[in-house]
C-alpha cells in the first residue's frame, strides 16, 4: 500500500527513471520493428531506416508520453483537490475539528522549533563561530568555581602557547556617564582591543577598538551596543565623534555595534582596559590576587579544545611551580576552554530539549485524535466510497483521494499554527530571554517555515496512510452487505481506534506527568526558605561614583545623609543601605578570615566567607531574624571597636555547640605585611538566599558600612503601603543628596523573587497548557470511540435487556470496555514516563523525577477523567427502549 | 487482402488498446502489430500516438505497466488490463456497439 501512495505522489516530480524507462521502451519498439523488416527481407540498414521513419519523431513521442502521463496527472490531482474541498465543507464538523486540533499540534511545535532554532541550531552571531572559547578557571581547594583571571594572569594566558590565535580578557562595571540631559549609570564592557575582532563581530558605524588602544597613554575612545544606541540616542548615526565624560575623562564615541546577545553582560559601552580606572591602576596590573578578567580566546584555525587543554594544563603546572605562594598546589587550579556555544546555550538547553518532547507528544496526540476522527468519518462514507469505486474509481485513485483530503486538512491545520506561533512568537521570546542572551534571535523565518511546511505534509502523510491501512478489504463488499452505515468497520478498524486511544491516553498521562512534575517543583521552589520578608520592600541601585566620592568619609557621609532623609519620608518604616541585594546573580564576594585563637594556617588555607557591608538598620529593613547577640548598629561607626555579624551557617560551621559571640574574627591587610585587624563578633543572624534562590545559603559576615565604607550600594525601603510609591521620594532624596548622583534598578523584593521564579514558572504554565490540551482531546477521543461502538452495538444491547440483563451490567460492560483501554494506555503511559524521567530530571528542584505521588495523582486524575468520558456514551446504551432498538436497529 | 489503410477515429485507439489488451499482456509493438493482424491490415496504428495513449491509459488506472522479458528475450514493458480497465472496455465497447448500430441503421436508412 505504501508504495502505491509513493508512486501516486511521484507522477508531478517524475524524475530519471520514468525517462530511461520511456527511452528503452521506444528504443524496444524500434529494434523489434527492424527485425521483422529484416525478417521481411530488407537489408539490415535499411530494416533500421524504414523502422524509423514509420516511427516517426523519437522525440516528439516522448514529448507526448510525457504530456499525455502529467494532463491525467494534473487533471485528476485537480479533481481530487476539488472533490476534497467539498467533502470537507459537506462535513464542517470533522473539518474544524480535524484542522484545530491540527493547528494547536503544529502551532506549538512551530513556535517551540523556532526558539530551538534560534538559540540551539543556528550558527553564532559571530565571525569567530565555532572556534570561541571561554577560559574558565577554578580552584576547588579555595571554594572558587568559575573564578577570574587577574591582569597577571592575562597575559600568562596571552604567552601560554599557540593553542589560539587570539586572547581578550573582559570584565563589567558600572560608570556614571555625564553630557546627557541626566547623569546616566552605564554598564561599562571593559575589554582588550581585540576583543571584536576575535569575536569576529563588525560594528554597523565607525570602527572598534585598534591596537594599542588598550595600552596606557591611549585616548579614552567608547563603542556603543546597539541597544544603548538605539534606547539612548534614537539610533542617530551622528552619534559617532561625540565626547562624553566619564570617570573624570573625556571619552569619544568611535562606532556602535550590531545587535549581538548581551553576553557576558548586556553592556551598555564598551572601552579599552586603559580606560578603566580600576583596571588600568598599577597595583591592579601587578597584582596576581586581583581576580576581576574573564578570559576569551579563538582556537587557531582547525585547533582543537583537547589541543587547549593540553596547553592550559602545562601553564597552570608553570604557575604552581613558579608562584607556589598564589598556587599551592593544594587548591587544585585548573583553567578549561568552554565552547562559546555552550556557555550561551547550556542553561536553556534542557528547557527546551523537554520542551520540544513535550510538544512532539501533542502533536503525536493530535494525530492520533485526528486519525481517529478520520476513522469514524471513513465508516460513514464506506458507501460513498464502495459506490465511487463500483463506478470504476481505481483503489489507487481512492487512496489518492483520501491522501488529498488528509494532506488539505494538515495543510490549512498548518497555516493556521503559523498564525499561531506568529502571534507567541514575542511571549516566548520573554521566556527564553531568561534562559539564554540569544533569545532575540529567534524568528519565524526560513528553516523554521520549512519545519511547519515538512511537519503539516509529514502529518497530511501519515494521517491519509490511516484510512488506507484500515480499508485493505474489498469496498465493494461493503456495498453488497448492504450494512447499516452505523456499523462498525470491521474488527481490523475497532482494533485500531482501540490502539489510537490507548496511544492517547499514554501521552497524555507522559504529559500530565511532566505537567505535574514541574507544578511540584515550583510549589517547593515558591516554599523556599529565603532568610528575609518580601513585603513592601522597595530596593533600588545607588551605586556611587568613585571620582566623587575618593574619600571614605565622603562616602559615609552621603550614606547617612541618605539614610537619614530616606527614614524621615512619610510612609518609610526603615531604611537601609547594603553592598548587594539578596537573590542577587552577582557571584558571592568571598574574602578568607581567621579566628583568634584558632592555630595559625597558611593565608590560603583560611577559612572562606561572603562579606556584605551593611546599614544598621538592614536587617530590620528586609526582615532578617537576629537569632544571637544584636544587629549592626548606629553606633558602630569608624572610631568605635570594629564588629561583625555572622550568618547562622557560618557559626554552625565554625562555632559548632559554642556561642560566637564575643569571639574575635581577624581580616588580613592587602599586603602580608599589615597588620590583621580584628572584629568582635556582636551577633549571629539567620542564613539568606544572598546569590538566587538554588544556591544554598552562603556563609557571611556583615560589617558596618560606616567601619567599611564601598561604592556599590544597594538601598533598601521598607513601606507603609504600596512600595513602588516611593519610588520618587527616594529618587528625589538621592538627588538632592548628591545632585549628580544616579539612581536606577528600582524594583520591589517580591519583583526579584518573582522574578527568580519566572523561568520555572513559564515552563510549568507551557507544560500545564499542553497537558491540558491532551487530556481535553483524550477525553473527547474516548468519549467519541466509546460512543462509536454503543451506537453500533445498539441491536445487541437491546437483545440482553430484552432478555433480563440489567441496564446497570449493560454499563458495566461498556464501562469495563472502555476503562480496559485506558488501564493499558496508563500502563504504557507509566513505563513512557518512566523511561523520559531523565529528561526533565534537570528542571526539577526537590521533587524525584519518578515521584510517585505525582505519578499516582496523575494516574487518578487521568483515570477519573476517561471513566466519565466512557461513562456519558455507557448511559446513553441503556437509555433506549429496547424495542425501539430491537425495531429500528 | 485490401492494402487501403484507414486512420483511426479520434479516441477509438484507446478502447482498441484495451480490447487487444483483454487476453493477455503485451507490449507496445505487440499492440500494434496485433491490432493491425486482426483488423486484416485495415487499421494501422501510428507509434507516434500509440505511446502517448498507453501512458495516459496508464496514468487512469485502466492499464499497468510492468518490465518483462520479450519472444526475443529482451526486456519490455509489458502492459495489462487493471480491474478497472476491464470495467471501462465493457463500457465502451457497449457504447461502440451502440454507437455502430446507430450509424448503422442511419446508413441503411437511405
Amino acid at each position: 500500500m505504501l508504495k502505491r501512495i509513493v508512486s501516486t505522489m511521484k507522477s508531478p516530480f517524475e524524475g530519471k527513471r520514468m525517462e530511461s524507462d520511456l527511452d528503452e521502451e521506444l528504443r524496444f519498439h524500434v529494434e523489434r520493428e527492424t527485425e521483422e523488416n529484416v525478417r521481411r527481407g530488407m537489408r539490415p540498414g535499411e530494416a533500421r531506416t524504414q523502422a524509423l521513419r514509420r516511427f516517426g519523431g523519437v522525440e516528439k513521442t516522448k514529448e507526448e508520453c510525457r504530456d499525455a502521463g502529467r494532463a491525467v496527472w494534473l487533471e485528476s490531482f485537480l479533481q481530487d483537490v476539488r472533490y476534497a474541498g467539498r467533502s470537507l465543507r459537506k462535513n464542517p464538523g470533522y473539518a474544524a475539528a480535524a484542522v484545530l486540533t491540527l493547528a494547536l499540534g503544529i502551532g506549538a511545535n512551530t513556535a517551540i522549533f523556532s526558539v530551538v532554532y534560534g538559540v540551539l541550531l543556528q550558527s553564532l552571531p559571530y565571525g569567530g563561530g565555532e572556534r570561541l572559547v571561554r577560559l574558565r578557571v577554578d580552584a576547588p581547594g579555595a571554594g572558587i568555581t568559575d573564578g577570574r583571571f587577574s591582569p597577571p594572569e592575562m597575559n600568562d594566558l596571552r604567552g601560554s602557547g599557540d593553542a589560539f590565535d587570539a586572547v581578550s580578557e573582559y570584565h563589567s562595571m558600572w560608570f556614571v556617564l555625564l553630557g546627557r540631559p541626566e547623569p546616566e549609570r552605564v554598564q561599562t564592557g571593559v575589554v582588550s582591543a581585540n576583543f571584536f575582532d576575535l569575536l569576529g563581530v563588525r560594528p554597523i558605524l565607525g570602527r572598534t577598538f585598534r591596537a594599542g588602544e588598550d595600552q596606557h597613554g591611549a585616548e579614552a575612545v567608547l563603542v556603543l551596543s546597539n541597544s544603548y544606541w538605539l534606547r539612548s540616542f534614537g539610533g542617530d548615526p551622528s552619534v559617532v565623534g561625540r565626547v562624553f565624560r566619564m570617570n573624570d575623562r573625556p571619552h569619544t564615541v568611535i562606532g556602535v555595534l550590531p545587535p549581538i546577545p548581551g553576553y557576558p553582560e548586556d553592556n551598555d559601552v564598551y572601552m579599552p582596559v586603559s580606560a578603566c580606572p580600576f583596571r588600568a591602576n598599577p597595583d591592579t596590573e601587578n597584582n596576581r590576587d586581583a581576580g576581576m578578567l574573564r578570559a576569551f580566546a579563538r582556537l587557531k584555525p582547525g585547533g582543537t579544545l583537547g589541543g587547549a587543554q593540553a596547553q592550559l594544563n602545562g601553564l597552570v603546572k608553570r604557575l604552581e611551580h613558579d608562584h607556589p605562594g598564589n598556587y599551592p598546589a593544594s587548591i587544585h587550579v585548573a583553567v578549561a576552554p568552554i565552547p562559546l556555544r555552550d556557555e550561551l546555550t547550556a542553561q536553556a538547553r534542557p528547557t527546551f530539549l523537554l520542551l520540544s518532547g513535550m510538544v512532539g507528544l501533542v502533536l503525536l496526540l493530535a494525530c492520533a485524535s485526528v486519525a481517529n476522527l478520520s476513522l469514524a468519518r471513513l465508516v460513514r462514507r464506506e458507501k460513498e466510497l464502495a459506490l465511487r469505486s463500483a463506478l470504476g474509481a481505481s483503489r489507487r485513485r481512492l487512496a489518492r483521494q483520501l491522501l488529498t483530503e488528509s494532506l488539505l486538512v494538515a495543510l490549512t491545520g498548518g497555516v493556521l499554527g503559523l498564525v499561531l506561533a506568529v502571534g507567541c512568537r514575542q511571549l516566548l521570546v520573554m521566556f527564553a530571554a531568561r534562559l539564554t542572551p540569544r533569545a532575540s534571535e529567534i524568528a519565524i523565518e526560513g528553516p523554521v517555515l520549512l519545519f511547519t511546511l515538512g511537519v503539516s505534509l509529514l502529518v497530511g502523510l501519515a494521517l491519509g496512510l490511516v484510512p488506507a491501512l484500515s480499508s485493505r478489504r474489498s469496498l465493494v463488499s461493503a456495498l453488497q452487505e448492504g450494512r447499516d452505515t452505523s456499523a462498525p468497520g470491521g474488527p481490523a478498524r475497532v482494533k485500531l481506534r482501540g490502539l489510537l486511544v490507548v496511544a492517547q491516553v499514554a501521552i497524555s498521562f507522559v504529559l500530565l506527568a511532566g505537567a505535574g512534575l514541574m507544578l511540584r517543583t515550583l510549589w517547593k521552589l515558591a516554599q523556599i526558605d529565603l532568610g528575609f520578608k518580601t513585603e513592601r520592600v522597595l530596593t533600588s541601585r545607588v551605586d556611587l561614583n568613585f571620582s566623587r566620592y575618593p574619600e571614605d568619609a565622603q562616602k559615609r557621609d552621603f550614606q547617612t545623609k541618605l539614610l537619614d532623609k530616606l527614614s524621615s519620608e512619610p510612609g518609610v518604616v526603615s531604611a537601609a543601605l547594603a553592598g548587594n541585594f539578596p537573590l542577587s546573580d552577582r557571584g558571592p564576594a568571598n574574602g578568607r578570615f581567621r579566628i583568634e585563637g584558632r592555630p595559625g594556617a597558611a593565608p590560603e588555607n583560611l577559612p572562606v566567607a561572603d562579606f556584605q557591608r551593611a546599614s544598621s538598620d538592614y536587617f530590620k529593613t528586609i526582615g532578617v531574624p537576629i537569632l544571637r547577640g544584636r544587629g549592626l548598629s548606629s553606633a558602630d561607626r569608624q572610631d568605635a571597636p570594629k564588629v561583625a555579624v555572622i550568618s547562622e551557617s557560618l557559626a554552625r560551621h565554625f562555632w559548632p555547640g559554642e556561642d560566637p559571640v564575643g569571639r574575635r574574627i581577624g581580616l588580613d591587610g592587602q599586603h602580608p605585611t599589615d597588620e590583621i585587624t580584628w572584629l568582635a563578633v556582636v551577633g549571629v543572624v539567620g542564613d539568606v538566599r544572598q546569590y538566587g534562590l538554588l544556591k544554598p545559603p552562603t556563609e557571611q559576615i556583615y560589617l558596618s558600612m560606616l567601619q567599611y565604607p564601598g561604592l556599590s550600594t544597594t538601598c533598601f525601603v521598607r513601606t507603609s503601603s504600596e512600595p513602588r510609591a516611593l519610588e520618587r521620594a527616594v529618587r528625589a532624596a538621592v538627588h538632592t543628596i548628591g545632585p549628580e548622583q544616579p539612581v536606577d534598578r528600582f524594583r520591589t523584593l517580591e519583583e526579584i523573587h518573582e522574578g527568580a521564579l519566572a523561568s520555572p514558572r513559564l515552563t510549568a504554565t507551557l507544560l500545564v497548557l499542553f497537558a491540558g490540551l491532551a487530556l481535553a482531546i483524550t477525553a473527547t477521543g474516548i468519549a467519541g470511540v466509546i460512543g462509536f461502538s454503543v451506537g453500533a452495538r445498539r441491536r445487541e444491547f437491546g437483545i440482553r435487556m430484552a432478555l433480563g440483563a440489567l441496564p446497570r451490567a449493560v454499563r458495566a460492560m461498556v464501562l469495563f470496555q472502555g476503562m480496559r483501554l485506558v488501564a493499558v494506555g496508563l500502563g504504557i503511559g507509566l513505563a513512557g514516563a518512566f523511561l523520559l524521567s531523565r529528561l526533565w530530571s534537570g528542571l526539577l528542584y526537590d521533587v524525584a523525577p519518578t515521584d510517585p505521588v505525582t505519578y499516582a495523582a496523575v494516574a487518578l486524575g487521568l483515570g477519573a477523567v476517561a471513566a466519565a468520558a466512557c461513562f456519558l456514551p455507557a448511559r446513553r446504551a441503556t437509555s433506549v427502549d429496547p424495542m425501539v432498538a430491537l425495531r429500528n436497529g | 487482402m485490401p492494402t487501403e489503410r484507414t486512420d483511426l477515429l479520434q479516441g477509438t485507439l484507446d478502447v482498441l488498446i484495451l480490447k487487444t489488451l483483454a487476453p493477455a499482456a503485451m507490449h507496445g509493438w505487440g499492440i500494434a502489430q496485433r491490432i493491425q493482424q486482426v483488423s486484416e491490415d485495415v487499421l494501422a496504428v501510428n507509434q507516434g500516438s500509440l505511446y502517448p495513449a498507453l501512458h495516459r491509459l496508464e496514468e487512469k488506472g485502466w492499464i499497468a505497466a510492468e518490465w518483462g522479458s520479450s519472444e526475443n528475450n529482451r526486456r519490455a514493458r509489458f502492459y495489462s488490463l487493471t480491474r478497472a480497465g476491464r470495467r471501462q472496455l465493457a463500457e465502451e465497447t457497449e457504447s461502440w456497439e451502440r454507437f455502430a448500430a446507430a450509424v448503422g441503421r442511419v446508413l441503411a436508412a437511405t
